[in-house]
């Protein structure tokens, strides 16, 4: 559960920018891209364009495949049927949030009474 | 929840817990921004930063910040505030493409402290066809993203 809520927010974090959200678009209408071809579509530079690959990557967006010193990168479909099913997401998100609440209550109960003591004494 | 008449009404997810505290402090947990912030952050090496302005058609922002320094913004609106019985808020987030929602949390008291019931409806459904459906609708969604940062950066002086 928690694994699959870390996957998730991966997701979220690469779907967050506008530039990989692009380079997604990209993929999509071209298959593959080798990573040279991205860059010059983009305003931004070779190695920024590595980094976006790389978040892209990690959160299982992007497939690279190396062949020699060219590197070509295709679209993973898998991680956005994850991320459509947002009422299982919500489920787990919500599930998580309010144990951290009861901590944080439980937690101030204890901070709280510690005081009183301290007052007392 | 594993007969499936009883399952929930789709797009609706639905969390219920008692918690030993009481109905007002519970509340009140939902109107502290610093203590908000070290519950609602969804994993340690995130880090949560809110503003809430809890009122009716007072808005919240609750940004969850990824250790890349990557923020994702969750935001609403808030549509009844009724202490310490029920809270409404609209919660919106860049990842569902900006589409509304709405949470709705009651709080009703219990043995052993106060349970919260905490009901988020108007998800985007589970994709209905496994492999088509919701990915068709977030490509539609970067697509006309692509197309603005595109225009954007047409714009922008290299």
């Amino acid at each position: 559960m928690v694994k699959q809520n870390g996957n998730l927010d991966r997701v979220f974090g690469a779907l967050a920018d506008p530039t990989r959200r692009a380079i997604l678009h990209r993929l999509r209408g071209r298959g593959t891209s080798t990573v040279t071809e991205l860059a010059g579509l983009f305003p931004v530079s070779l190695p920024a364009v590595s980094r976006h690959l790389k978040v892209l990557e990690r959160a299982g967006l992007v497939r690279r495949r190396v062949d020699g010193r060219i590197h070509r990168l295709a679209l993973k479909t898998g991680p956005f049927e994850r991320v459509a099913d947002w009422v299982s997401h919500y489920r787990d998100f919500w599930t998580a949030r309010l144990e951290a609440l009861e901590r944080e209550m439980v937690d101030r109960r204890q901070i709280d009474s510690a005081k009183r003591k301290e007052k007392r004494s | 929840m594993s007969n499936p008449s009883e399952r929930p009404v789709e797009g609706r997810a639905q969390v219920r817990r008692v918690i030993p505290a009481s109905p007002e402090a519970l509340f009140d947990a939902w109107t502290d921004a610093e203590g908000m912030a070290r519950w609602m952050r969804p994993g340690p090496e995130m880090q949560c930063r809110c503003r809430l302005d809890m009122r009716v058609g007072g808005r919240f922002e609750i940004d969850m910040i990824a250790p890349d320094g990557t923020t994702l913004p969750h935001t609403g609106t808030y549509r009844v505030v009724d202490r310490p019985r029920k809270l409404v808020f609209t919660w919106v987030s860049a990842p569902t493409g900006q589409r509304e929602s709405v949470v709705t949390i009651e709080f009703r008291a219990a043995k052993g402290g106060t349970e919260i019931i905490l009901t988020h409806d108007g998800l985007p459904p589970a994709a209905a066809e496994p492999h088509e459906g919701g990915w068709q609708e977030i490509i539609r969604k970067l697509a006309e993203d692509s197309q603005a940062s595109e225009a954007r950066s047409s714009r922008r002086p290299s």
